[in-house]
């Protein structure tokens, strides 16, 4: 039977927050049994978009097309049923369970209850033999690898006939070898009657796998087209860049001033020998793409993590715990400020002393009048928007939320400041004023590290830049000296330094 | 510049924290239950009566004070029951005559008073440190933890009166503690020892370092630690402080009594468990204050005491502690739904 | 990394994870033939080996057998609700609850087999009162079970009709002779009924956690639970039928320990919960679910037992608390140090 050639069409896909439109009328195909990728930096939309795609957000305007139907999914489950598989990084299999029972989980065939091995579960199980034979589905999936798993899930999608499979930076966690062999069973797919959708930074996947490529940048669509009509990645990274102009960045004047950060030779799961100094009244910037290693950076200086190597501070060194840090002067803006950073059901006041209690208390008494006033202190110093500061955190906007986390973290009086991902799903207003406090904290001698995914944002407060890819430090580069962004992004899509 | 909070009554309403909402609801609902007692039950509003409701509860509102503050971190302490036993045991059994009897059961330590307690207290503080070890170091689930280690406590008691008691031998001193009144009423000074206690424990949630360091390991334990609240040394000290409370509680039951019964305080560690749930202390949210678990001990008293005066034989107590509890829960979470929508 | 290959064999940390999986797996038997040892040999001066009064003599070997009906019944199924990821504290009064509840239709004339299958309803309905709790409003599950313990415990305490227990009991409400029939009286080798049809629950509950949907379901719902809800697996209704299970198990035991004893008695199934729980920290089952395995906690049921019935011919009666809270904490670090072993992996 003729299948549609297009398997997915997206037409004027539009995505709005309250504070910003992510997917700005997007319209695109995606043709059949083919390899798609997705590109665009940070912001660019992309993952809203692919939210949308899954059933995990609902769209705010426009249409899409599966297989030529209207396709409107309420969950991720409801879109797993009509045929969009995701592979995320969260691995959604069953460790307990063999690779079998898996593949099978949802679609088991029984009998008075009896699990029983018909054709449907036979012809099933032996998709996981074509896609890789030297996993046996006898195997309990607790024991493999993440590449492993991967491929489990993979073959789960392809057993269950979804038409597409949508891969969201599948490279980030596995290694080379194994790098290899995924793409081998990816490319493989295509005679499977399944389609891809692949989403990655690292460009030079995108040349050995893609069939298509879409590039967005800033919501929009830039630009569909084969992968064989790409000339290079300076090509696509300048799609993938556009003409954004950054804000100005003003060099400081003062010259090399003491380390107060040492590190040498750090390495853990993820990073590789990572070895950089910081200092005092320095804003160090640490830019790499998903995966890079950055939050396992600030984990491992901030004692969350385990690690190998030497981290000194001011002299000393640090000792492996969040408290001996704080105590020490570092404090830390997590990743995800809801889970990480805040203590939601409290109010504004019982978040913001938290890291110095100390200072508003005496003898183990909390000094009431001292919290209301730092807490005040603080909602107008960052302009956070409430009307008091008994607001419970939960009920502020992100922006405001991350405000808290900030004035949590300045209460602390630390030396140190390490943010990670600072401004994430933060409007521009908010931006610019933790910009403009960072630059007011460097002036006043402290030292910031920033770890960010955005490359505007590093570029505009950012002293010295490191950048990150796949858990090692590939270049560093001084602000303000003649920057060229097609390079940086070469080099954190894994291009080679020179 | 922050606006002022207007003043009218249904905005002061909304700004309660939720906290203060269900304890407030929670007294309305005993006033209430207090007032349909006094339909049905004769005599109940008597002032006495009132009185016997704050002061027979004393020893489980004591006990509620440490299982309260596990609670709003997550966990729980089932331990306390056992650890009463062993106290009061311990006490009798370290303060005893020594070799001054044939049975067994009359010598003791003949240690004078104030040791025998003080050593008393070690013991307990011993079970509260295995629960320490267990729950805060290896991260093993609180629930059998306490039950493994109310039952080694009983245990203990158990083996050291042989399964029954101690009660002979004892110098006077023993029996002072336990019986002293009020002057001028007959309330027992433990009950003052109650009401001090649960104001310390106020005062301590409220206004405390520690007391705020619980509340934040309860509203978000990831985020404890990475502002760096040290949560396995806190919640240590909280479990050899439910230890100590349920230790000074031994020692005070065991002196009224004037002995050391291995079966003491059976099932106080569900009771109090009740009254921390009653008076609107959740475990999931890091929230709930020890003036709500007094409330609920109030509710509780009521409910049991009505019970008695209408002369429901005292099995009922399992059947309307398990009802009261569950509609108190879901009548809680009601509120709440309400209030936010 | 295949781990069938024979690279994989030669390769030093590879060996010492499966070591270490082969110990975690036998060391169950090992300890329950320890156990057996010991107090096989405790008495050894005074009585002859498998003499009578002796440890493995036939005579307590059955008594043992005869005692362990009960958690025998019930600890399969608790197995798997733990499986799920979640704890019923309450089996305990569920099963008294059912003792008291056998014993008076037996008292009031109702036939064995009739009693049985209304009191087996009895059990399904307090289970399922549980799942109501847990998974519908959402109470969490320690709490709902703890509450629900001292509910049912009421409830038995209150209806506790006459003749039914030892404190009520008087000339004129007996219990027919023939209720020991199912659980007392020899069949095969002097064990009882209720001992085969125990042997049969264990079957039955091994071949349902490896062989069918609800012991898979169970797994992947404790392993995983947005990975089994993805693939479409109702959790809600899947962990409410581990509740109405357990329910019904322990309301077999709770008739035959009444048949037993010859008594329905309010109290008769406390501190079955916390034998359970030994018997699944035991057999390696994690609190937070995923993994168990029903074979390996009937093997902990059995330590159990031995345990207690062989610490009651060594130690006082008043010993037995403080040994049963020991070996409950003893489980609870072995079953940490292995138990841990498998998430490194």
């Amino acid at each position: 039977m003729d299948q549609a050639e297009n398997v997915l069409e997206i037409r004027d896909l539009v995505k709005d927050f309250p504070a910003v439109r992510a997917v700005n009328h997007v319209s695109f195909d995606i043709k059949r049994n083919t390899i798609h990728c997705l590109v665009g930096e940070n912001g660019a939309g992309k993952s809203t978009l692919i939210k949308v795609l899954t059933g995990a957000m609902q769209r705010s305007g426009g249409t899409i097309l599966l297989n030529g139907e209207d396709y409107a999914p309420r969950s991720p489950k409801d879109a797993k049923e009509k045929g969009i598989s995701t592979l995320f990084q969260e691995l959604n299999v069953v460790d307990q369970l063999t690779v079998a029972e898996n593949l099978t989980l949802g679609m088991e065939d029984t009998r008075l209850g009896f699990l029983r091995r018909t054709d449907k579960i036979s012809a099933m199980v032996s998709v996981m033999n074509s896609l890789e034979p030297s996993i046996h589905p006898r195997m309990l999936v607790s024991r493999l690898s993440v590449a492993q798993k991967q491929i489990v899930e993979i073959a789960k999608a392809v057993a269950t006939e979804s038409d597409i499979i949508i891969m969201d930076e599948p490279t980030a966690a596995i290694s080379e070898g194994e790098i290899a062999r995924l793409f081998k069973i990816v490319k493989g797919l295509r005679e499977k009657n399944v389609t891809v959708i692949y989403i990655s930074h690292r460009l030079d996947e995108i040349f050995e796998l893609g069939d298509y490529v879409t590039v967005m940048r800033d919501g929009r669509h830039i630009d569909t087209r084969p992968v064989s009509e790409v000339g290079d990645r300076s090509e696509l990274i300048r799609m993938m860049i556009g003409k954004t102009v950054f804000e100005q960045y003003t060099p400081k004047e003062e010259a090399c001033r003491d380390p107060i950060l040492q590190v040498r030779g750090l390495s853990s799961h993820k990073l590789h020998d990572v070895s950089f100094d910081v200092h005092e009244g320095e804003i160090v910037g640490f830019y790499g793409l998903v995966g890079a290693g950055k939050t396992e950076l600030a984990r491992a200086i901030y004692g969350v993590d385990s690690h190998e190597g030497e981290i000194s501070f001011k002299g000393k060194r640090l000792a492996p715990s969040p408290d001996k840090a704080i105590q020490a002067g570092i404090a830390l803006v997590p990743e995800e400020r809801r889970s990480q950073g805040l203590f939601t059901v409290l109010t504004i006041r019982g978040n913001v002393p938290v890291m110095n209690m100390r200072k508003i208390s005496r003898g183990g008494f909390v000094n009431a009048a001292q919290e209301r006033k730092v807490t005040r202190e603080y909602i107008d110093k960052l302009r956070i928007a409430t009307s008091s500061t008994e607001k419970e955190a939960a009920k502020l906007s992100g922006g405001n939320q991350q405000k808290v986390v900030f004035s949590k973290c300045l209460f602390a009086d630390a030396d140190l400041l390490m943010l990670d991902e600072p401004t994430r799903g933060i409007d521009v207003g908010a931006k610019s004023e933790i910009y403009g406090i960072v630059r007011r904290l460097s002036e006043q001698g402290k030292s910031i590290m920033i770890f960010s995914s955005e490359l505007p944002e590093i570029m505009n407060i950012c002293d010295t830049i490191y950048l990150l890819y796949d858990g090692r430090i590939k270049s560093t580069l001084r602000n303000g000296c003649d920057i060229d962004n097609e390079k940086i992004l070469h080099i954190v899509t894994g291009g080679a330094a020179e | 510049m922050i606006a002022e909070l207007p003043a009218s009554r249904k905005r002061t309403l909304a700004g309660l924290s939720n906290e203060t909402f269900l304890t407030l609801f929670m007294i309305v609902v005993l006033v209430a239950l207090f007032a349909i007692a006094c339909l049905f039950v004769p005599r109940f509003y008597l002032l006495q009566n009132v009185i016997n409701l704050f002061s027979n509860y004393w020893y489980v509102i004591i006990l509620g004070i440490g299982v309260t503050f596990l609670l709003i971190t997550g966990n729980f302490d089932m331990s306390v029951g056992g650890v009463v036993a062993l106290t009061g045991v311990l006490s009798v059994w370290f303060c005893q005559g020594y070799a001054v009897s044939e049975n067994a059961l009359a010598n003791g330590l003949g240690l004078p008073y104030v040791a025998a307690v003080g050593l008393a207290l070690v013991g307990a503080l011993a079970i509260g440190a295995v629960n320490a070890f267990f729950i805060a170091r290896l991260k093993v689930p609180s629930i059998i933890v306490t039950l493994g280690t109310m039952m080694i406590a009983r245990g203990v008691a158990q083996v050291i009166t042989r399964g029954a008691q101690r009660n002979t031998s004892l110098p006077d001193a023993f029996g002072v503690v336990g019986n002293t009144f009020i002057p001028g009423t007959s309330i027992k000074i433990a009950v003052l020892i109650m009401v001090v206690l649960v104001a310390a424990a106020y005062l301590v949630e409220k206004k405390t370092v520690a007391g705020r360091r619980t509340y934040l390991i309860g509203a978000n334990a990831t985020a404890a630690r990475l502002s760096g609240i040290q949560v396995s040394r806190h919640l240590a000290l909280l479990y050899l402080v439910s230890a100590l409370l349920a230790g000074v509680t031994g020692i005070l039951l065991a002196s009224e009594y004037k002995a050391g019964l291995s079966g003491r305080a059976t099932g106080y560690e569900f009771d109090a468990l009740v009254i921390a749930l009653l008076g609107g202390v959740s475990i999931a949210g890091g929230f709930g204050s020890v003036l709500g678990m007094f409330v609920g001990a109030i509710i509780l008293a009521v409910v049991t005491s009505a019970a008695t005066g209408l002369l429901l034989s005292p099995d009922w107590q399992f059947t309307l502690k398990g009802i009261v509890t569950f509609v108190a829960i879901l009548a809680q979470r009601f509120a709440l739904d309400k209030r936010k929508g | 990394m295949s781990n069938l290959s024979n690279e994989s064999l030669r390769n030093p940390l590879e060996r010492a994870a499966r070591a270490r999986a082969n110990v975690k797996n036998l060391y169950i038997y090992v300890v329950l033939v320890l156990i057996v040892a010991v107090f096989s040999v405790v008495k050894l001066g005074q009585v002859e080996f498998f003499g009578r009064g002796h440890f493995l003599s036939p005579d307590s070997v059955v008594n043992l057998l005869r005692a362990a009906v009960p958690i025998l019944t019930l600890s399969g199924a608790f197995t798997l609700l733990m499986i799920s990821g979640y704890i019923d504290l309450s089996v305990g009064s569920a099963m008294s609850l059912s003792a008291v509840m056998f014993s008076y239709l037996i008292l009031n004339g109702f036939p064995f087999y009739a009693a049985l299958p209304l009191t087996l309803v009895l059990g399904i309905g307090l289970g399922a009162l549980n799942g109501l709790l847990v998974v519908r409003l959402r109470i969490t599950p320690v709490i709902a079970t703890l509450v629900t313990l001292n509910l049912f415990k009421g409830i038995a305490l209150l209806i506790v009709p006459d003749g039914t227990s030892a404190i009520k009991s008087t000339a004129a409400q007996k219990m027919p002779a023939w209720i020991n029939d199912y659980a007392r009286a020899g069949v095969v080798f002097g064990l009882p009924w209720a001992f085969f049809v125990a042997v049969a629950v264990i079957v039955i509950l091994v071949v349902v956690q490896r062989r069918t949907i609800l012991g898979k379901y169970a797994a992947a719902i404790g392993g995983n639970r947005t990975a089994a809800e993805l693939s479409g697996i109702n959790a809600v209704k899947w962990v409410w039928i581990l509740y109405v299970v357990v329910g019904f198990f322990a309301a077999f035991a709770g008739l035959a320990r009444a048949s037993y004893m010859s008594l329905g008695d309010p109290l008769s199934g406390d501190g079955m919960e916390l034998d359970c729980i030994i018997a699944v920290l035991l057999g390696g089952t994690a609190f937070s679910g995923g993994e168990g395995s029903v074979a390996k906690t009937v093997v902990g049921a059995l330590i159990i037992m031995c345990v207690t019935t062989g610490l009651m011919t060594v130690i006082p009666s008043f010993w037995q608390n403080f040994a049963k809270g020991a070996v409950l904490i003893v489980a609870v670090a072995l079953n940490h140090l292995l138990v841990r072993e498998k998430s490194a992996a």
